[in-house]
């Protein structure tokens, strides 16, 4: 799975462990000089240099913000109000930590707060329809098992199947717990990295993770 | 709980467990890595676990992800980017507007003499200091002119300022008691005036109520905000009334919902029961309908909370028997409704829920 540019360049800042330190510090390194240089520009007033820092950026905050919001709408509200408050407050950066980290900070708590408001408010969403699929295999990792031995043409059917139960094993998080396993899982991130971007500590981060686990593999082992 | 105790030399199989989730993602230190390497050597209820948390992992991370499904082409991102662009346009335009500068001849004038500029101000600093702000306090400041806000602790609006007030923001300041809370409320009536109070004042709660049963000038937003405010005391007459009206008559759902909500202590009370029901046979709203199959069961005193219901007052002996009557006709009427719907409602989630409050409620008033 390739890592999400900020990835790279959050991983760069927040340490990450492994053999990989060195190859990320080259890619990463000689944009970020160049990237200060455009957020002094857009600081300045320059809207080329600001539209140039969105577009290196907004397709992984619309690819975090469908992954978390799933509905295209809502992903969209995040990408415009995150990018809007960049605009807005991008005076206020005083390059103490990177402007990936901000941006970071400023999209998941744009994130947090939508999450929040749609729990808050559970007439949004479509009751979820559960669906009759089920068949003789009592365990989920029983059932991973066949499905790597099975090379059969079922394999995408079940692959949709898994696909959809982790989406609704996905629902039962928090808000909270929901970004701290996505930018782990699908975004690369270090949890040193992931505190930073949620303005938290690592060990926090550490039990929101541990907490989304641990319900992940309840919902999921629990199929039968 | 910590979820991440770090091992002691030989480490038993509940620390290692909890740090199994870490191990896999690589987020433990090397000498805890060596450890529950150690362990796992020896231990194979703990290599099941691995595997199994391996498993997890490896499932999800091959998962297809809700982006790659819903924008594979891109198109999402580039309407995103033009809508962007658009905004950004329209802020460009904003500020680029030419703004009126009554003393503009003034900033000019001083920005050429700093000197004059500064003893001017200091002047003007001393003149306000010693002359303009003891005549304030004096009491005279009913008379200023030239505020852009008024602010009044209890004010009273004619039906006229109501009829044509605007409503910009609703802020409610938390307090212990929530009836004593402060609700301030920003209003554009034939001026812009903010008025302050807690929710005993019937000025604010003429406003509150004002807005929640007249939503369709009101922006949904501003609606929620006043039924969040009037939750405390929804047991009074008026405010009851309103919540009722928004439940039943309010364009938006979402509104409908909150006003189901605000009422849920109230709902051992008859007409909030009839409104109850009244959602239940019209409602578009599965949500809606769901909310009020809830309250009802709550109304037949078997919330899962346990215990009597509050607002459901004690009845003098004399009036028991005539109150048990209605209270079964009540009843009766619930479990039709509910039955009805377990039948025929279009949604399957009201069907199950309904069915689930049937249960719930018990065979004895099943009878």
């Amino acid at each position: 799975m390739p890592l999400p540019q900020w990835a790279l360049a959050l991983a760069n800042e927040s340490g990450r462990s492994g053999g990989t330190d060195a190859a990320l510090a080259a890619v990463t390194s000689l944009p970020h000089l160049e990237e200060r240089a455009l957020v002094a520009e857009a600081q300045a007033g320059s809207r080329a240099a600001f539209e140039e820092l969105v577009r290196r950026y907004d397709r992984d905050v619309l690819r975090l913000a469908l992954n978390l919001m799933k509905r295209p709408e809502d992903a969209r509200d995040v990408y415009q109000e995150a990018f809007l408050k960049v605009y807005r407050n991008l005076h206020r950066f005083r390059f103490e930590c990177s402007f990936y980290t901000w941006l970071y900070r400023i999209v998941t708590n744009v994130c947090l707060d939508q999450l929040r408001r749609r729990q808050a408010r559970p007439e949004d969403q479509a009751p979820e329809v559960h669906s009759a699929h089920e068949d003789g295999i009592t365990d989920f990792f029983e059932r991973q098992r066949e499905y790597r031995a099975t090379q059969d043409p079922e394999r995408r059917l079940m692959g949709n199947e898994i696909r959809v139960r982790i989406a609704r094993a996905m629902e039962r998080l928090s808000p909270r717990e929901r970004i701290v396993f996505e930018m782990k899982h699908y975004q690369g991130l270090k949890l040193r990295a992931i505190g930073d971007a949620l303005g938290t500590t690592e060990e926090t981060v550490k039990n929101s993770l541990f907490r989304a686990t641990r319900k992940l593999r309840s919902e999921l082992g629990e199929l039968r | 709980m910590s979820p991440n105790p770090a091992p002691k030399s030989g480490a038993n199989c509940r620390e290692v467990a909890e740090l199994l989730v870490f191990y896999v993602c690589q987020e433990v230190s090397e000498s805890e890595r060596q450890q529950i390497a150690t362990h796992l050597a020896a231990c194979a209820a703990c290599s099941k676990q691995l595997a199994e948390e391996q498993s997890l992992t490896e499932v999800v991370g091959a998962a297809a992800q809700a982006a790659d499904e819903i924008d594979a082409t891109g198109i999402l991102l580039a309407q995103c980017r033009s809508e962007f662009a658009e905004k950004l346009d329209d802020m460009a335009v904003a500020a680029a507007r030419p703004r009126w500068e009554p003393l503009g001849w003034l900033r000019r004038w001083m920005a050429l003499r700093p000197a004059w500029s500064g003893a001017f101000l200091v002047i003007f600093g001393v003149m306000v200091g010693t002359q303009v702000v003891p005549w304030i306090h004096s009491g005279d400041s009913d008379d200023a002119n030239g505020q852009a806000v008024k602010v009044m602790a209890a004010p009273k609006l004619s039906n006229d300022q109501l009829a044509n007030m605007a409503v910009a923001r609703v802020n409610v300041l938390p307090s212990s008691d929530p009836a004593s809370a402060t609700v301030r409320l920003q209003l554009s009536a034939a001026e812009p005036l903010e008025m302050s109070g807690n929710l005993e004042d019937l000025g604010v709660r003429r406003v509150l109520t004002y807005v929640v049963e007249n939503g369709e000038r009101f922006d949904p937003g501003v609606r929620l905000d006043c039924l969040d405010a009037l939750k405390a005391v929804a047991r009074e007459r008026e405010v009851r009334t309103a919540l009722l009206t928004a439940a039943q008559k309010d364009s938006n759902p979402a509104v409908r919902m909150k006003a189901l909500e605000a009422l849920r202590d109230s709902v051992a009370d008859e007409p909030v029961r009839e409104v109850l029901l009244d959602v239940l046979q019209r409602d578009a709203n599965p949500g809606v309908r769901v909310e009020a199959v809830n309250l009802l069961v709550r109304s037949l005193g078997h919330d899962s909370a346990g215990g009597p219901l509050p607002g459901a007052a004690m009845v003098a002996p004399e009036n028991a028997n005539a109150a048990a009557l209605a209270e079964d006709a009540s009843v009766d009427r619930t479990l039709r409704a509910l039955e009805r719907l377990q039948r025929q409602d279009p949604s399957r989630y009201v069907r199950l829920r309904s069915a689930a409050a049937l249960r719930q409620i018990g065979p004895r008033e099943l009878q």
